[in-house]
């Protein structure tokens, strides 16, 4: 059997594409929980940058204004979580989870009119460039802008979480809110920032799902990756670049099961779907195996009120 | 220049508890002023006001005549005025360089040739790229120090500094205030540790049920002046009688070892030691040395080899707490709200915690309350535990009663041997005075215990015998007689 090798190309790129809404999210989920806040409401807020980004598109006709219109969904929705648990010191967990079936519930609610609606063709920058190099062509050129902001995300959280001082800043109200907060940093602030990011990022992937992945409106969507994404933030030991390869597992295994359930191998489909999440635990539980770095790198403070008592 | 810091009529009010009632003081450069007082005497809530921390309901702050408005920690830092907190407010996983840079406005650079010339001058050695948590208490109090001295303070408050440090780390940290106060920073030194004010400091202000008691030179005080001003009552100091010599082998340790997956646990190497019936046994050590580990595996939380352990002639070395506690071992933990007692549950629940089979608090599985109440209330009134009430969530409770009442509760079973890990830790003089008569006590009911503090003053009070853990080794075992706190100190920095 020959194999075109660009054929190869396209597979991998396709693995891409499917990895971007679970780097977007996990790595606005990272940012707020070195915070210390742990937002289980990742799905929720995916799901309604999904169907916010979709119906902006629909009815404004401008990509510009439903990208950024879900970004900001996403930002409202993680607003409530943010003043719940920041200003009346709800606990994270519970308001998490409400947040997720708010999330899904509205979101199926405000969908209802938009189903089977076709979507528009969102631009993809390099379409000339795909075939000019054998193999990498198609994976570095032809995707979308938000493509290439994710496969960047990593690396810039990384460095903004080494390097800045805002960074610096985050790390520290995540390792102890007391002392941040007795060096004069205010806590609440800080926490409310990474979560409206965490937000603004989550409504970012769903966006994605509905505007370039698979451009229509279908309810519930997101299909539990706000939670793979949450489970990789975890698995990660809270580093970027762990997510990035945990997502590219993830989101190839996933593909490949598809693949492989369409030539026909005589494996159980219920065994293949399972496979990305059985192999990507395995593999960042594997690569993550430092406690020393764990400890250095777990928020100690992860999913506890703070409050100030004066 | 001189500074000049005055507090003036500073009143704050908790729900129940006047915690400064109109304190007023007044502080020059030049000099070092200690703040003594007891626990929930009022001064760090005082000092807490002066750092920003705690607005307070009345008073007012001046610095050189300015009066401050300190409404919120940085405030007081861009008054110059530096604090280094009892509790230790880094980041234990930043590293120390990311620390000091946390609140500083300048560039790295720039920083980090500042931060040598204070260390430099100072004699401080420290590597500023290593995690926060790899250091020891002493050097994170440097830390914390430098952190101050970055700004160039005109003010440094030191709230009870050396309660976490070595006798040398101590001698060390009063040799640089001593500069500090040289160079004309005002240094106010909080603290209940009445040896250290009149080593240190040139005045002292005494509080007590948050009010200022008085204000006096150090040359016209002396200890016990001190100690009576600060309590309000007349202190009877103990002794301890010097225990009969006995040869009766209750409890030995033979070549235990204890190895921790968990990196910033200690590691126990080669314990050997044995414990005659009446005898305390002291260990001392500077915090994090294995202490924790050995109170864990001699209590049975963590278990080991079956014949590391000989109690009483039997080998209990792989039993877990609640079995030892059968051959009339008690135990007595270091965190009295984490591991001694349930903090949301009741006195009497919490006295029935340690005790599920050989009592009678229990009748075919269901509880029988009225048993452990009557229990309770006998303990409560024979260890003198400041309450009526046994129905109070233990978390209520003060320090001091607290540990009288675990204490009580491991006591009233009359073990043969009790095991406590400092176990008057952050307790006012009362209650300390209190525990400690009731170890000696223990002693001259020949029975055993094992002492692990890392308060000197305590172990050479109360041991027949001491030794020194460091790095999760034992030192050879020395008769207390002959032991000093020097030679301890020495020793619990790892010399020979």
């Amino acid at each position: 059997m020959i194999i075109d090798i660009n054929f190869i190309g396209l597979i991998i790129a396709s693995i891409m594409a499917s990895a971007v809404p679970l780097i977007l999210a996990s790595c606005g989920e990272l940012i707020t929980e070195r915070s210390g806040v742990l937002n289980l409401g990742v799905e929720g807020m995916m799901i309604i940058g999904a169907i916010s980004g979709f119906a902006l598109m629909t009815v404004t006709g401008s990509l510009i204004i439903a990208i950024f219109g879900a970004m900001l969904a996403g930002v409202l929705i993680s607003t409530i979580f943010a003043f719940l648990t920041q200003t009346l010191i709800t606990n994270h967990v519970a308001t998490g989870l409400a947040l997720t079936i708010f999330g899904i519930g509205i979101s199926a609610m405000i969908g209802k009119n938009f189903v089977g609606i076709p979507g528009k063709e969102f631009p993809v920058f390099f379409e000339g460039f795909k075939d000019t190099i054998p193999l990498l062509g198609p994976i570095l050129f032809g995707h979308s802008i938000v493509f290439y902001f994710a496969f960047a995300l990593p690396f810039i959280t990384s460095y903004f979480l080494k390097k800045t001082k805002i960074g610096l800043i985050v790390r520290a109200v995540g390792d102890s809110p007391e002392s941040a907060s007795n060096q004069g940093i205010n806590v609440r602030l800080v926490r409310y920032a990474c979560i409206l990011y965490g937000g603004a990022m989550s409504g970012l992937a769903g966006a994605y799902l509905s505007m370039i992945y698979t451009p229509q409106w279908i309810e519930n969507m997101t299909g539990g990756r706000g939670w793979i994404a949450l489970a990789l933030v975890v698995f990660s030991t809270w580093n970027p670049i762990k997510i990035l390869i945990g997502a590219m597992i993830f989101g190839g295994l996933t593909i490949i099961q598809f693949h492989m359930q369409a030539i026909g191998v005589r494996i159980p489909v219920q065994f293949l779907t399972a496979l990305p999440y059985i192999v990507t635990i395995i593999v960042l539980v594997v690569i993550s195996r430092n406690s020393r770095k764990i400890r250095l790198s777990t928020p100690s403070s992860l999913g506890k009120s703070f409050y100030k008592d004066n | 220049m001189n500074t000049k810091l005055k507090i003036s009529n500073v009143t704050k009010i908790y729900p129940g508890c006047v915690a400064n009632d109109n304190v007023s003081l007044e502080f020059n450069s030049g000099k070092i002023y200690a703040l003594l007082g007891e626990n929930g005497a009022g001064k760090s809530t005082l000092v807490k006001i002066l750092s920003g921390v705690i607005i307070p309901d009345e008073g007012e702050i001046y610095l050189n005549e300015n009066n401050l408005k300190l409404n919120s920690p940085s405030d007081a830092k861009k008054n110059d005025i530096g604090m280094v907190f009892q509790h230790f407010n880094l980041f234990e996983t930043l590293s120390v360089f990311e620390n000091l840079i946390i609140d500083s406005d300048e560039q790295r650079e720039g920083l980090r040739e500042k931060i040598d010339t204070i260390m430099k001058k100072y004699n401080f050695s420290i590597d500023l790229d290593i995690p926060v948590l790899n250091l020891s208490a002493g050097q994170k109090q440097k830390v914390e120090i430098i952190r101050c001295l970055i700004r160039s303070p005109k003010v440094l408050i030191m709230d009870e500094p050396t309660s976490v440090l070595t006798e040398q780390e101590t001698s060390e940290l009063f040799l640089s205030l001593k500069k500090f106060s040289e160079e004309g920073i005002l240094i106010i030194y909080i603290t209940h540790k009445l040896k250290e004010v009149m080593q240190l400091c040139d005045e002292v202000a005494v509080m007590r049920r948050g009010k200022l008691v008085s204000v006096s030179q150090i040359k016209n005080e002396n200890i016990e002046s001190l100690a009576n001003k600060m309590v309000g009552q007349n202190l009877k100091t103990i002794k301890k009688k010097k225990a009969k010599t006995s040869s009766d082998q209750l409890i030995k340790i033979t070549n235990l070892n204890f190895t921790s997956e968990d990196p910033f646990e200690t590691n126990l190497m080669d314990i050997n030691f044995s414990v005659n019936r009446g005898e305390c046994l002291g260990i001392a050590g500077i915090s994090g040395n294995g202490q924790s580990e050995l109170f864990q595996v001699l209590s049975g939380e963590i278990i080991s080899e079956k014949n590391s352990i000989e109690f009483n002639k039997n080998y209990i070395g792989d039993l877990n707490p609640q079995e030892r506690r059968e051959y009339l071992m008690a135990f007595s933990p270091e965190d009295r709200l984490e591991q001694a007692a349930i903090p949301q549950m009741k006195i009497f629940e919490n006295v029935a915690l340690n005790n599920f089979k050989s009592s009678n608090f229990f009748n075919n599985g269901l509880i029988n309350e009225n048993k452990i109440k009557e229990h309770s209330k006998k303990i409560i009134s024979d260890f003198n535990v400041n309450t009526e009430n046994i129905e109070l969530k233990s978390q209520f409770l003060s320090g001091g009663n607290l540990q009288k009442l675990i204490i009580g509760r491991e006591l009233i079973t009359s073990p043969d041997l009790l095991i406590c890990f400092n176990p008057t830790w952050g307790l006012d003089v009362g209650a300390i005075n209190y525990i400690h008569e009731t170890l000696i006590k223990i002693n001259e009911q020949n029975k055993s215990i094992i002492l692990i503090s890392t308060d000197t003053d305590e172990l050479l009070k109360l041991s027949d015998k001491i030794s020194v853990i460091h790095k999760g080794k034992l030192s050879k075992i020395m008769n207390a007689e002959e032991v000093t706190s020097e030679k301890l100190g020495i020793l619990m920095g790892g010399a020979n």
